[in-house]
């Protein structure tokens, strides 16, 4: 484990980089901006440059040190020393343990114990450290916002900032009741947070950037797209069209659809933004309802509501549960 | 909602305060400081959040100013003109397609002589594919029809810059635009210090100056013959000729009631071993300068008014520093020319010296500009040793799937 006193050395002429996972709504920016807000020395953060929608998989950065010339640098980050992922259901939709160095920490909200998340990582060389941020959100918030719970977490990993430190900085940013509700629920997540420590340690003098990863080879060069900015379908060079975009991960809901009950009426197909639901030709050569496109639906639920029938219905994707291994039983070496 | 970006602002900032802010609310703070009485503007990414913080401090009745929503880059620039000249402080802002949407009016604001104040968050223009992201639009086009431009490396710096337009263009009567890379720093949260109230009101007195007035009828723009245009750009360009002198000074007072010293051009660690300097401007400076933390065999001239260009400075700087080569980045390039136009500036005064330079067009459309392109361009420059063959070059292109242009891996 590292020790303040360390972290504290370190910082004085290393910076420690983080990285956020969250999606879009869920505050990860909000979050980067506390770590800054509260860090004692210079810090800088960055959102992934770009547009963010509702439910998208979003990424936002943190850089800090004591040295300004280092945080001077806009560069974006690209080997953070910790890593943490506000929804669980990122850990298979995005490569979240890109570029963490040997030894880093990945910080999950999960009730998932911490070799589950070994496995779907599939990275031994990182240290894991989950905290149930969902369950402590509805409990003392009494809404699913995990922004700030992860913090708590990352405090007790990293030594980056102290409770005090970031209390103040949420003070100043939130209103009087929420800003206290918010360090009561960190509070429990600084005590609640499980920890599975390889006993490895990140080394922190060295910068874990892969040369000209910025230019990403593997994607084509200007002379295969020499094609006046035109992507034509057929030749598929690169990827195209927002049908190949799983925008069904974004929704907080999972719509279903009963058969028995439909009608046909095929108001939700007219309603539908993203032409999620599902229709086929049937033997009386009329079209029919035949199910929801799961891959694309972002439950909008606007099928919901104007169903007249109620054939439609949802249910929530995740929910609060409690946390899988203790921190006595595993690790905490 | 639950956070409030612009909250600082609602009230009077009786002594400097630390706080953190994304370069847009940041610029959003300071305009409200400077107390402008039209808020004129068409939002487009990045620029956005400027005018939304702008409109929160209006909504909430801190700044009393008249926020006017139109449909246009084009109306926002024709309306801000006109307001201005009309004597009203105005502010606006634009990036990108915007600003070229704005081309028609631009050179008015200067003809008339007015002290508008713009900021622009550089980003891409559309071509060949559309990109919301970072490149140096307003080198690339209208940088030569008389507004002052002033390049800002970080939030402090563009929320200082917005102080310093309205500074600038009061004391010239020439508009002025501030500029910060598009989302590196629009969209960065970064550290800064908010300037008091009672300062920013000290150094940005409201003072007298021609206005459209019914007292005194007068035609604005009209047409004229030949006898007579000649006559009127000539005046234009003698009025041009103290605005470096009045930019300084500018910089001179802000420095004295901040404590932040600015100047046209900055330079760190220019007597070095290897008598090579990187120049540029903007956000990459602060890449450089990290970068320089560990390659102390060069430096580094920033320059922070583009326009007027100040070239008898750089001579001055490149001459007493003893000068040999310069690694020019810049994140625009030029299709047509011989060189980027950020270059184009500075080759033209460099002439006299003879300084062997190389121009490297990085960063368009948002691509990271790192250590790695500074080693190359680096190692490129020793070889160089003058100024025959291409003048500039594209880094951290790729060629194909496997190869980036120029670079060995």
């Amino acid at each position: 484990m590292l020790t303040p006193e360390y972290v504290k050395e370190i910082l004085k002429d290393y910076t420690i980089k983080l990285r956020f996972h969250a999606r879009g709504g869920q505050g990860g920016v909000t979050a980067s901006n506390l770590c800054v807000d509260a860090f004692y020395g210079y810090g800088v953060c960055q959102p992934k440059f770009g547009a963010e929608r509702m439910g998208s998989p979003t990424e936002s950065y943190v850089r800090l040190s004591e040295n300004p010339d280092l945080v001077r640098s806009n560069e974006q980050v690209y080997g953070p020393h910790f890593v943490s992922v506000l929804d669980p259901s990122l850990l298979s939709e995005v490569d979240v343990t890109a570029g963490i160095p040997k030894g880093g920490w990945l910080i999950v909200n999960t009730e998932m114990d911490q070799l589950t998340i070994q496995d779907t990582v599939k990275r031994k060389d990182i240290n894991i450290a989950t905290i149930d941020a969902t369950r402590i959100a509805l409990d003392v918030l009494r809404r699913n916002i995990t922004n700030t719970i992860i913090l708590g977490a990352l405090i007790r990993v990293s030594h980056l900032f102290t409770l005090e430190e970031l209390s103040d900085a949420i003070m100043k940013r939130f209103k009087g009741e929420i800003a206290g509700k918010n360090i009561q629920a960190i509070k429990q997540a600084i005590e609640e947070t499980c920890i599975y420590d390889m006993g490895i340690e990140p080394d922190f003098t060295v910068d874990s950037k892969v040369p000209w990863q910025q230019v990403e080879l593997g994607l084509p060069g200007y002379k295969q797209l020499d094609k006046a900015g035109v992507w034509y379908l057929d030749e598929q060079i690169i990827p195209v069209g927002s049908d190949q975009v799983n925008t069904g991960t974004w929704g907080e809901w999972e719509v279903l659809w009963d058969e028995e009950i439909c009608t046909d009426c095929a108001q939700c197909w007219y309603i539908c933004p993203d032409f999620a639901i599902l229709r086929k030709k049937g033997d009386d050569g009329l079209w029919h309802m035949a199910g929801i496109d799961a891959f694309h639906c972002k439950s909008c639920l606007n099928c919901l509501e104007i169903c007249p029938v109620n054939a439609i219905d949802k249910r929530m994707k995740q929910g609060p549960a409690a946390c899988a291994v203790p921190e006595d039983q595993e690790g905490g070496n | 909602m639950s956070i409030e970006p612009m909250k600082l602002f609602f009230k009077e900032i009786k002594e400097p305060i630390e706080t953190t802010m994304i370069g847009n609310y940041a610029v959003a703070g300071a305009v409200t400081q400077t107390d402008p009485d039209v808020i004129c503007a068409f939002p487009i990414t990045p620029q956005t959040q400027s005018v939304e913080g702008l409109s929160d401090v209006v909504h909430q009745g801190r700044l009393k100013a008249a926020f006017v929503n139109v449909e246009s880059e084009l109306a926002a620039i024709s309306y801000s003109t006109a307001a201005c000249a009309a004597g009203a402080r105005t502010f606006t802002a634009t990036a990108s397609q915007g600003y070229l949407l704005m081309t028609e009016a631009l050179p008015m604001a200067v003809g008339w002589r007015v002290p508008l104040t713009m900021m622009i968050s550089a980003r891409a223009f559309n071509s060949p594919n559309l990109s919301i992201w970072n490149s140096w639009e307003f080198t690339q086009t209208n940088s030569e029809l008389g507004w002052n431009t002033l390049v800002s490396e970080n939030v402090q710096e563009t929320y200082d810059a917005a102080i310093l337009a309205v500074m600038i263009s009061e004391n010239s009567l020439f508009p002025t635009m501030f500029v910060h890379d598009g989302f590196i720093i629009s969209h960065s949260v970064q550290k800064l210090t908010l300037i008091p109230d009672e300062i920013v009101r000290i150094l940005t007195p409201k003072k007298p100056r021609h206005t459209i007035n019914t007292k005194k009828p007068g035609t604005w723009g009209g047409i004229v013959t030949p006898s007579f245009f000649m006559e009127g750009r000539k005046g234009l360009d003698e009025a041009k000729e103290p605005v470096l002198g009045i930019m300084e000074k500018a910089f001179e007072e802000f420095g004295n009631a901040t404590g932040r010293k600015y100047n046209l051009i900055e330079t760190y660690n220019l007597d070095n071993s290897s008598k090579t300097a990187f120049l540029t401007m903007g956000s990459m400076c602060g890449n450089i300068i990290s970068w320089m933390t560990k390659n102390k065999d060069v430096g580094l001239i920033k320059i922070r008014a583009f326009r007027p260009f100040p070239h008898e400075q750089l001579q001055k700087i490149v001459e007493e520093h003893n000068i040999e080569k310069l690694i020019i980045f810049e994140k625009s390039d030029s299709l047509n020319g011989m060189l980027p136009p950020f270059s184009m500036s500075i080759a033209s005064a460099l002439y006299p010296l003879g300084t062997i330079f190389r121009s490297f067009i990085v960063g368009l459309g948002g691509r990271d500009v790192t250590r790695d392109e500074f080693d190359v361009a680096k190692k490129k420059m020793e070889s160089i040793n003058s100024m025959k063959g291409k003048l500039y070059m594209y880094l951290g292109v790729r060629e194909s799937k496997e190869k980036i242009m120029g670079v060995e891996i």
